[in-house]
């Protein structure tokens, strides 16, 4: 711990220790605290005919869990970013390990084209992959030159199906990341130890390899998971009218339909949500550190 | 000495890897082409090459203000961003501090929670404060979002210095002052750079945010969202390729300057 303290006994007072604290904080309280809290009031309003009532009120929850449309979208959107994290996982890891065996400059080049698609402007990857997807799209002309279509198919587009593998597409990168890593942590010491002690590669894989490697991979499907829970463009970009989540309906809340506290309540849940899923993964790899 | 099982491991991993990188980044490649190009029924009409849309961009003045609006944005939020995170870090590492945990746990929020909650918090604040949203609201959403990662990398490094460091300055009869201004900022100079590059990386892509506190104003990929609604045009081709090429090249930038010294070399 570095200290600027000249004399490390001779600490401040405790009223100056708290003004410091006080000054140090002011801005992440002001610009991150502060508002995370007013959404959070705003909830326990309600609004009627476009005038927000300043009366205590559970009534939003109350309508959001009483509500099927409102509370199956939800559950809805929870199995798909459970799908998307799946299916990143399962396409992230074996990139990440592959790239971990590689040597020298062909693994720093692979792994800068896995790391470049993170900074790659969102809403331009959604207009590519949708450009991909569609009708006139890539995949539709392989497969009718492949001649396993005979005509352009829609199926691709406007569905949950689409939305689930765009995610996928957009958030992995933010899966192979964590995984590689935590693999690059492992030291190789280890490796040749159980070599040297009889292992086989798989039981080196299954015993050293990947518990070592665990903290990363349930890191980046955190990632995966949160990112997707939130998204809002993606399902309507790709999903069309039936790829609805719930962050599409939060953001409705604060355009068309304009029931702000309703969308604050609904915001809440999915802040409870994701912290439910970042203290879970916490747990998780402080348990796996141990 | 690799065996069978692992050779046959590395070859379908190896499969895996390509063909999701084809999926990566064929898209990419094929909105540039599709920006100089005409494609019918599968053919590249090569007569029809043409900068053109390249051109006309320039002429669009609704995305001439879009660039404009990015790059204030970006830079501001970053250059406040870093500025805090060099604070914060400092403080955090101060020996003496209280609810360093606390005050971590909140600079890290934004970065965390799904960048809706953020927007929309921001929104709220906002109205209730009877704050017209605009590029102030726009610049106070990328600066909460990029604090966390320049914050990190600061603290990072800061961590990374021998306490020798500044013991030695002590002795040598430097002022708290002097040791921050000739020993400590001297040594963070380039992770505060470094996480500044990676913040406007960030900035210049966020659109989550950007939706909820950009009020009438609009930033590059709010420009192109709205753009994207009405078609495929080869303008908008165009300015994909061009948003992307500064992407990737600020990226490349990016992660050139973090790559460790050694770390990646064979052991």
């Amino acid at each position: 711990m570095l200290s600027l303290s000249r004399v490390e006994t001779a600490g401040a007072r405790p009223v100056l220790r708290l003004a410091i604290f006080l000054v140090a904080a002011a801005v992440p309280f002001a610009l991150i605290l502060a508002p995370i809290g007013s959404f959070m009031v705003l909830s326990l309003f309600r609004a009627e005919k476009h005038q927000i009532i300043h009366d205590p009120t559970l009534v939003n929850y109350v309508n959001f869990f009483g509500n099927w449309t409102y509370f199956g979208t939800f559950l809805g959107t929870l199995l798909l970013c459970l799908e998307v994290m799946g299916l990143s996982l399962l396409l992230g890891y074996p990139i990440a390990w592959f790239i971990w065996k590689r040597r020298g400059g062909v693994r720093y080049l692979l792994l800068l084209l896995a790391v470049v698609p993170l900074f790659m402007s969102y809403i331009v990857k959604l207009y590519t992959l949708r450009a991909m997807l569609g009708l006139n799209g890539l995949i539709n002309q392989v497969l009718l030159g492949l001649g396993l279509f005979e005509r352009p198919s829609r199926i691709f587009l406007f569905n949950q199906r689409a939305v689930l593998m765009t995610m996928a597409v957009i958030y992995l990168p933010f899966v192979i990341l964590p995984i590689f890593l935590a693999l690059e942590r492992i030291p190789r010491s280890l490796l040749h130890a159980s070599t040297d002690l009889g292992a086989g590669a798989w039981d080196t894989f299954r015993r050293v390899v990947l518990p070592l490697s665990l903290p990363g991979t349930i890191a980046g499907g955190l990632f995966a998971f949160v990112l997707a829970l939130g998204d809002f463009i993606t399902p309507q970009m790709v999903g069309g009218t039936t790829g609805f989540t719930i962050g599409r309906v939060i953001y409705s809340q604060f355009g068309l339909a304009y029931d702000w506290p309703f969308g604050a309540a609904m915001a809440a849940i999915l802040l409870a949500t994701a912290l439910t899923g970042i203290i879970a993964a916490g747990f998780a790899i402080s348990r796996q550190k141990v | 000495m690799q065996t069978s099982g692992e050779r046959r491991a590395e070859i379908m991993t190896g499969v895996v890897t390509a063909i999701v990188f084809i999926v990566l980044y064929a898209p990419v490649m094929i909105s540039v082409l599709f920006s100089l190009v005409e494609i019918r029924r599968g053919k590249i009409l090569w007569e029809t090459l043409s900068f053109e849309p390249y051109v006309t961009l320039w002429s669009n003045p609704s995305v001439l203000a879009a660039l404009s609006n990015t790059a204030i944005v970006a830079f501001v939020s970053v250059i406040l961003a870093s500025m805090l995170a060099l604070l914060l870090a400092l403080y955090t590492q101060w020996s003496e501090a209280i609810g360093k945990r606390f005050l971590e746990l909140i600079i890290y929020l934004p970065f965390l929670l799904p960048p809706i909650v953020t927007g929309l918090a921001l929104l709220v604040a906002s109205a209730q404060l009877g704050i017209n949203r605009g590029l102030a609201t726009l610049v106070t959403g990328h600066m909460v979002f990029v604090l966390a990662v320049a914050y990190r990398l600061v603290l990072t490094r800061l961590q990374a210095l021998p306490p020798s460091l500044i013991e030695a300055s002590f002795d040598l009869g430097a002022s708290r002052w002097q040791t921050l201004r000739y020993v400590l900022l001297p040594h963070l100079a380039s992770a505060v750079v470094t996480g500044a590059m990676l913040s406007l990386t960030l900035s210049f892509d966020e659109t989550l945010i950007s939706t909820f506190v950009a009020g009438d104003q609009m930033t590059l990929p709010l420009r192109l969202w709205a753009m994207m609604r009405v078609g495929f045009t080869p303008e908008i081709n165009a300015l994909v390729t061009l948003v992307l090429l500064v992407s990737i090249v600020l990226s490349i930038v990016t992660a050139l300057r973090l790559r460790p010294k050694g770390e990646l070399e064979e052991d």
